[in-house]
């Protein structure tokens, strides 16, 4: 077991690790850059230490810094949080070759699982479902035309070389996919230098739902059920809660059981979440890994009463997962309320600035897990995540009743936050009906949350 | 790594030369002394073949400098009299502090000269004197673990301080 962590990552999640390792009776350091200096996670810890400038680059990005503040202060183990350093093999390898421990999947684990379709292939090797495909690149337009018939319209044209949505085009008809064929190979040319492309199923109004798996490095698996994280703006996740309100309780079984026996199978370690959408019918496909701690892990821990990071520094350590599937017991409906420092009336622009006034929300059910305090200067240098608000109800009905009440008592003043268009979603219809897809909010827009919001401020 | 051996000079009586120092001490101990006197130096050493003089002011009696005025982890927030006095040389990294020989108390630096190293992973990065002016205290030893930002000298500006506390000198005197 490691006995003394470096914490090298900031914010909420810094203090969520030290929680962990204090409750576990290890010892931590926390890492930080000079901006950070005065933030929670160094006030609340025995000991930090300053590892660069506020500019990520050259603090908790650089690989060696990190390292070095780890042996100077005399830690075993690295916990990279979620983000910055988290999933870079090259990073754990470093950790390793300073003989000190990665928490997370080691670095031939993380390698193995870095490609998104390399990690689809292993997947699907093991039974996952993915979205359907061409096989291969698309040699000429015939061959197009031939597989888009297999594969089913509406479908995305995608650049082999592309990445991050990039020079896609969608063609619902075989008329429509002639022509985008001609545009996307000169596209393609001209943006990666290579003009291979291939089609895959454009599945709509999906719903995102993920599988959080725990694996020991000796094969042994459980899952803590699903999250569902729908609730999205431009494709960042807003609020995630589980059970995932859309798919019964046969196809909920299914697939978190198929999601761990694969990931197992595939040899994957440590903690992690397998990405599904799903579609209308409760057809599933995988989409990715996520090699590392995730923003909203206390879902599943409010669900289960498992200590995810907990668990996650025990398997890095080398122990054995030491129980099966059936003492993983999911009770209630959680949601979590990412907070977010952004004006919700200025297209979400982020914002930084003094928070001059914090009050927590209390009672049942309730968490914060938060790095405000009054007077906490939000600097400008890193994401808008103030903190989230994890609320447990026996039911998902009581679960949102709850939250109405804790986002009414949640006070963060100075600053401008989502909170008001949080308490707006808990007024809109497809919310409460669990009926939404991840486009509800970009397709609704945010307009007309915004004048819920609005309406709510002058009441 | 807040609890830092702040602004240790190892100087012990009992290393003080004393060999061929008399013949010098007419002439060189009152010009030492009233460059101290002129300056807002704590301390002053010469050297010279294999014998050195150190002088030391009382600190308490003059100057109300902060002893181990680093404040906190961070050390670079240090405020007060230091920083307005002179500058202080701070750590370019995380890792291990090697002074450069050259880095002692009284020695006369210019902007951008090596004071020493910092050891990340085997790979050293330069220590560099912010501004000109005399080193007035060494602020971590040699191998010592340091952060980023850490203090690790003081630079005072002894020509522009000299006329003002020549004038602090005499009002006081």
């Amino acid at each position: 077991m490691v006995s003394r962590v470096l914490i090298a990552n900031r914010g909420e999640i810094a203090i969520r690790i030290l929680r962990a390792c204090r409750g576990m009776g290890l010892e931590a350091v926390v890492a930080h850059s000079e901006a950070d200096a005065g933030s929670r996670a160094v006030r609340m810890a025995d000991e930090s230490i300053c590892i660069g400038p506020a500019e990520s680059a050259r603090s908790y990005l650089s690989a060696a810094s990190v390292i070095s503040a780890a042996l100077v202060s005399g830690c075993d183990a690295i916990h990279p949080g979620y983000g910055f350093l988290s999933e870079d093999d090259g990073f754990a390898e470093m950790t390793r070759a300073h003989d000190l421990t990665f928490i997370g999947p080691s670095a031939e684990v993380l390698e193995r699982f870095a490609s998104k379709a390399g990690t689809r292939e292993l997947l699907a090797a093991q039974g996952l479902p993915v979205v359907p495909g061409s096989h291969g690149m698309l040699r000429d337009d015939a061959h197009a035309l031939e597989e888009a018939e297999r594969v089913g319209y509406p479908l995305l044209i995608k650049p082999s070389a592309g990445g991050g949505g990039k020079g896609m085009r969608l063609a619902r008809t075989p008329r429509e996919l002639q022509q985008a064929l001609t545009v996307c190979r000169s596209e393609a040319r001209a943006a990666f230098g290579d003009d291979s492309l291939y089609l895959e199923k454009w599945l709509e109004q999906t719903r995102h739902v993920e599988v959080q798996v725990l694996i020991d490095n000796y094969g042994n698996g459980v899952h803590i059920g699903e999250r569902d994280c729908s609730v999205q703006r431009r494709h960042q996740k807003i609020i995630e809660e589980a059970p995932s309100p859309a798919i019964g309780d046969a196809t909920r079984v299914q697939l978190a059981e198929s999601a761990v026996k694969a990931a197992v199978a595939a040899g994957y370690q440590n903690v992690g979440t397998l990405e599904f959408l799903v579609d209308r019918e409760g057809q599933h496909y995988f989409i990715e890994i996520n090699a590392r701690i995730q923003v909203e892990h206390p879902v599943s821990e409010m669900l289960s009463g498992i200590d995810i990071v907990a668990e996650q520094i025990r398997l890095a350590s080398g122990e054995e997962l030491g129980y099966g599937q059936d003492a993983v017991r999911l009770r209630g409906h959680a949601i979590e309320f990412r907070i977010n420092a952004e004006d919700v009336r200025a297209d979400f622009q982020p914002q930084a600035g003094m928070v001059e006034h914090y009050v927590p929300p209390g009672g049942a059910g309730i968490r914060m897990e938060t790095h405000l305090y009054s007077g906490y200067d939000v600097p400008p240098y890193y994401d808008s995540l103030l903190g989230k608000l994890i609320v447990w109800g026996p039911d998902r009905e009581a679960a949102v009743a709850r939250s109405r009440v804790a986002l009414q008592e949640l006070v963060v003043e100075g600053i401008e936050t989502n909170i008001p268009f949080h308490r707006a979603i808990l007024e809109d219809e497809s919310f409460l009906s669990g009926g939404f897809d991840t486009n509800l909010l970009d397709r609704k827009g945010a307009a007309a949350f915004l004048r819920a919001v609005t309406t709510e401020d002058q009441a | 790594m807040s609890d830092d051996p702040v602004g240790q000079v190892p100087a012990s009586a009992d290393e003080e030369p004393r060999n061929g120092l008399e013949a010098l001490t007419d002439e060189v101990l009152p010009a030492l002394i009233a460059r101290l006197r002129a300056s807002r130096l704590g301390e002053l050493e010469v050297r010279s073949g294999d014998w050195r003089i150190r002088l030391r002011r009382d600190v308490n009696a003059h100057h109300s400098r902060a002893v181990g005025g680093t404040t906190g982890a961070g050390g670079q927030t240090g405020t007060g009299a230091a920083e307005l006095l002179g500058s202080v040389a701070r750590s370019p990294a995380v890792g291990y502090f090697t002074p450069s020989p050259d880095l002692a108390l009284g020695a006369s630096v210019q902007a951008g000269d090596p004071l020493g190293s910092i050891d990340v992973l085997g790979i050293a990065q330069d220590v560099t004197a912010p501004d000109n002016g005399i080193v007035s205290r060494v602020l971590a030893e040699d191998g010592q673990a340091v952060e980023y930002g850490q203090a690790l000298a003081d630079i005072d500006p002894l020509e522009a301080d000299l006329e003002t506390d020549a004038a602090d000198a005499a009002v006081a005197g």
